[in-house]
């Protein structure tokens, strides 16, 4: 199989992650719960994670890395501890459903949402965000890039907007932790959210927010800690705050030795390689008949990502013949991001992505133009 | 499978309805296969996975469904689109 859905999560990961996950299964016990040798181990492990994590992101304190099961539950812990009944808060069409269901949620309950919009290539115009903006814009939350289009947002600018009108500025950055560099510092991001298993190919189960130093979450989940056990109310402290109950210890000594790996090769290296092969893939296949692409291919930095529509077929249709005939896979439909789909008007047949990896090869790119090619020819 | 002919898809409310029939149809050895649901049918209550039949096994797998009393949402034809270059569908 030709593996091209590295937007949905990496398949194919460092050695060295399976066998830190096994290792673990066999020596760790649960962290900072007991001081023997296999609780210290599992405390030794998650802390070594948090300053890795801390390092590649710029996050400036390791104990404001809070480790969760994926972005998901980080952006559901910034927004429902962040936001509030009556603050106003700005996002974009950009955006996965991870970041809209958590908001629309909110607007229920009394927030006030607006939305920048975007254009048909997907791309959200930086001014159109700022005159969103109000004196009391309590937050503004938005993908670093796009999941369907693999458009990037220009979170830096974003990042002084927002600080300079006082609002907090939430990061999406599921699919660009470990494929683009981040500096959490530079970008004025107040709390990162990013995932374990995609681009910094950790395994499923892991991932986290990092949390600048005087941003205060109010904890989504209570309960356990491990520390001020008599103590009716969860512990204040980063990341106790926000880390009730057993971490995944397994997981978490897995994506530690994946950033190892991201250390050694550099994020540098890793975009260079992904954005070669998703540039020769477009090159090939924008030029074909038939072929529609979606997103902004002249932007100088973007996400490894190629979504397209070929003729008028449904995009399931295609991506399950590109799966049973030609051992590619693939991902059609909506990919939770209603807003963008609609953008691009692609909401009724949805959108065939392809996203490539560092572990992806040129041969696999050329097999994935060939199949490309013959479907759009029939 | 020519093209225009028709391919049959079950549609579910999730994976896991969808995953339970599969099981259902493979235990009583009727031919079907996992298959991402097209757009065209989804509707609003389906999820992205169905199940594709061959045009004979349709039958079989209603009264296996009644059989077990399986949750889907809906069995629904749909002509193929693209012309394969392999000739089995399940």
């Amino acid at each position: 199989m030709i593996y091209l859905d590295n937007a949905a999560t990496t398949l194919h990961k460092p050695p060295q992650v399976m066998d830190a996950v096994v290792r673990a299964m066999t020596a760790m016990g649960n962290a900072a719960r007991g001081a023997h040798g296999g609780a210290l181990e599992a405390s030794r492990t998650v802390y070594n994670t948090r300053v890795k994590l801390a390092r590649l992101f710029g996050c400036p304190r390791p104990d404001h890395v809070i480790f969760t099961a994926n972005s998901t539950e980080a952006l559901n812990i910034a927004i429902s501890g962040l936001i509030r009944p009556g603050d106003h808060v700005v996002t974009t069409d950009c955006e996965h459903n991870s970041v809209l269901r958590p908001l629309y949620r909110l607007e229920e309950r009394g927030a006030v949402l607006d939305i920048a919009p975007a254009d048909r290539l997907g791309r959200v115009a930086c001014e159109d965000l700022e005159a969103l903006l109000r004196p009391d814009t309590r937050a503004v939350v938005c993908t670093h890039a796009s999941n369907l289009t693999g458009n990037v947002l220009d979170i830096a600018r974003i990042g002084e907007m927002a600080r300079r009108r006082g609002a907090l500025f939430i990061v999406d950055a599921s699919q660009t932790a470990g494929a683009l560099p981040i500096d959490m510092e530079a970008m004025g991001v107040d709390v990162l959210c990013f995932t374990g298993h995609k681009g910094l190919m950790g395994p499923q189960g892991t991932g986290g927010l990092c949390v600048r130093p005087g941003v205060e979450i109010e904890p989504w989940k209570v309960g356990g800690s491990g520390v001020h056990s008599y103590d009716r109310r969860q512990p204040r402290e980063y990341p106790t705050r926000l880390e009730a109950g057993t971490l995944n210890g397994h997981g978490i000594a897995g994506l530690s030795a994946a950033l190892d790996f991201l250390q050694e090769v550099g994020v540098e290296a890793i975009e260079a390689k992904e954005c070669a092969l998703m540039d020769r893939f477009y090159q090939a296949v924008s030029a074909m008949d038939g072929v529609t692409v979606y997103g902004d291919f002249s932007q100088a930095r973007r996400s490894a990502i190629v979504a397209l529509n070929i003729r008028d077929y449904d995009s399931a249709a295609v991506s399950d013949e590109l799966s049973e005939t030609y051992g590619i896979a693939t991902r059609p439909g909506a990919h939770c991001a209603p807003r963008m789909h609609r953008a691009l008007g692609t909401t009724d047949r949805g959108a065939v992505r392809f996203s490539f990896s560092w572990f992806n090869t040129q041969d696999e790119v050329d097999e994935a133009i060939r199949a490309v090619g013959q479907l759009a020819e029939e | 499978m020519a093209e225009g002919d028709l391919r049959w898809y079950i549609l579910f409310a999730n994976y896991e309805q969808g995953l339970a029939l599969h099981g259902l149809l493979t235990d009583a050895g009727i031919k079907n296969r996992i298959a991402p649901a097209p757009r065209a049918i989804q509707g609003e209550l389906s999820c992205g996975m169905s199940l594709l039949l061959e045009p004979d096994a349709v039958e079989a797998a209603r009264r296996c469904i009644k059989e077990h009393h399986a949750e889907y949402y809906d069995i629904v034809p749909l002509a193929g689109q693209i012309r394969s270059r392999r000739d089995k569908y399940c």
